[in-house]
């Protein structure tokens, strides 16, 4: 009897705190959830936007609201290609001031996500200094090392191999004078992205955390570290003044095809030289031959 | 328009795979219980052997290293980064790809040629055998355009169709590694995917039933009858 009570309570015992946990998960989902658009900012945001640091690729985001109603922000949030090829004249200024690069759409963007990110930046705005102040990382004034913009080719054509494994960047850019071939072809020539994305401090935090939809899944989980980005970012203001790179190239690379094309059938033909041609022809011809002596 | 565009990604590159997949393992199944005797590729050799060589070798060379080499890219991606992390090394992958892949287009459109140009073979093609032809040569330009306008795929293949080809595998399709990829791209993995579901209706069969025992069987004796110059005039 005595255990049978035991095991009431303890049951009951389990359900309160079962209950009271559930209650707490329930009160604690809101700072979660902010911590969540947190974590979404600084993942796919602060690579080209500060909340009161200045600008970077795009321009400082303090006090947004105030400068653009919600419902525009959010139109712009969820899809900017769209606005800007509406023709609207505000998201052209914005596409001129960041020099030509569009803001690429953000991944799971969702009405509810671009709701959430106003929130976060209208209370970020509010702060003294909010958290998103700074760039991710730290680039130094001083004029680079040679060392450094050396190991920064290294970097780049995959010499020497990223910390966390991310493939080089030759994979799917070029910069004049990289490679004899030329670098990759997927993404743009970066002979001029120091310019494009105005200078260290914006490439630096790029290259944080990459957020095009091809880079990004692909550096999601072999982020490049704060030296390789210091020293990519010297390899490529090293090359900013450069011409990009020709299609030569590519021509080129497609004509070593053919040649190597055209050797493998030379061979073939040399291989098989001995080959059955057929039976019958020869046996036609050898008719012919016959008939004719 | 954009979650039109999400949708059909979707469609593609994580419902299309399993299906084809499924068409392939089932169909194959069913038309093996069926029709066993036309597991074959019907050789039309006998009927015309001259341009048959310069469309079936170079094609069948070229296309069974392309192959070979998604499939080592597929299964050992970070050993081919590591191959490639040294610029010469990446070029003379790619280029030696390029050129098989050469091959094999040059083989696909002789093979193609003379199925349409000699009447005795002709009459031995089938309409499937055209479909099977025409998604080959999809294949086959769309694969060489990647590689020529989009370098270098040896490397992106690693970091990019290789997690999504995986993340099938492991049946929680991550379609975010090629949604943003350009649209040749996008054609080159469909269409292989369109390659597979249709594989167990074509001629492709032929595939399962090559005779590989030759590659390790004993060595067998010939003996001719005379030498073999007599043969041809009336010995065998």
């Amino acid at each position: 009897m005595t255990v049978e009570v035991t095991r009431k309570v303890s049951f009951g015992g389990r359900l309160l705190v079962r209950l009271a946990g559930f209650a707490c998960l329930t009160l604690d989902s809101m700072p979660l959830q902010a911590q969540e658009t947190a974590e979404y900012f600084k993942r796919n945001c602060a690579n080209c936007h500060t909340i009161g640091g200045g600008r970077l690729v795009g321009p400082d985001l303090k006090n947004v609201g105030q400068r653009k109603d919600k419902e525009w922000l959010t139109r712009f949030l969820l899809n900017p290609k769209a606005v800007m090829d509406s023709g609207d004249a505000y998201a052209g200024r914005l596409f001129q001031d960041s020099r030509g690069v569009l803001m690429p759409t953000a991944p799971d963007i969702s009405a509810e996500r671009a709701d959430n990110l106003l929130v976060l930046i209208e209370a970020e705005s509010k702060l003294e200094r909010s958290q998103f102040a700074g760039a991710l990382t730290a680039i130094p004034d001083r004029p680079f090392t040679e060392q450094e913009m050396e190991h920064g080719r290294l970097l780049f054509v995959g010499l020497k191999p990223l910390a966390n494994g991310g493939a080089a960047c030759l994979s799917c850019h070029s910069v004049q004078g990289a490679s004899i071939l030329g670098g990759g072809q997927l993404g743009p020539d970066l002979t001029a992205v120091w310019n494009k994305l105005q200078g260290r401090k914006g490439l630096a935090a790029w290259l944080s955390s990459p957020p095009t939809p091809t880079m990004q899944p692909v550096y999601k989980n072999h982020p490049l570290d704060s030296q390789e980005i210091l020293e990519l970012v010297a390899y490529l203001e090293s090359a900013k003044d450069e011409r990009e790179t020709s299609s030569v190239a590519r021509f080129n690379f497609f004509l070593l095809g053919l040649a190597g094309t055209a050797g493998g059938f030379v061979l073939f033909d040399f291989v098989w030289r001995r080959r059955f041609r057929a039976v019958r022809r020869d046996l036609v011809h050898a008719g012919e031959e016959s008939e004719d002596t | 328009m954009d979650s039109w565009a999400h949708y059909l990604d979707q469609v593609l590159f994580a419902v299309l795979p399993y299906v084809a997949v499924f068409t392939l393992i089932l169909v194959t199944i069913q038309r093996y219980r069926a029709q066993r005797f036309s597991y074959s590729s019907l050789s039309s050799q006998f009927l015309e052997n001259r341009q048959h060589f310069w469309g079936l070798v170079p094609f069948h060379y070229g296309i069974l290293t392309i192959i070979a080499g998604h499939v080592v890219a597929f299964l050992i991606p970070r050993e081919i980064l590591a191959w490639n992390s040294h610029p010469l090394r990446l070029y003379i992958l790619e280029l030696s790809a390029l050129v098989f892949a050469l091959m094999t287009l040059i083989g696909l459109l002789a093979g193609m040629v003379r199925r349409w140009t000699n009447p005795k073979i002709r009459i031995v093609t089938s309409a499937s055998d055209w479909i099977i032809y025409l998604l080959l040569f999809v294949q086959i330009v769309s694969g060489i355009y990647v590689a020529v306008f989009y370098p270098w795929g040896s490397s992106w293949f690693s970091t990019s169709a290789a997690p999504y080809l995986w993340s099938l595998v492991k049946l929680n399709p991550d379609v975010s590694f090629v949604a943003s990829m350009p649209h040749m791209v996008k054609l080159h993995i469909i269409n292989a995917f369109l390659l597979i579901g249709f594989f167990p209706f074509t001629r492709l069969v032929h595939i399962l039933v090559i005779p590989n025992p030759y590659l390790w069987r004993k060595p067998q004796v010939v003996r001719w009858y005379g030498k073999p110059k007599e043969t041809a005039g009336g010995g065998a």
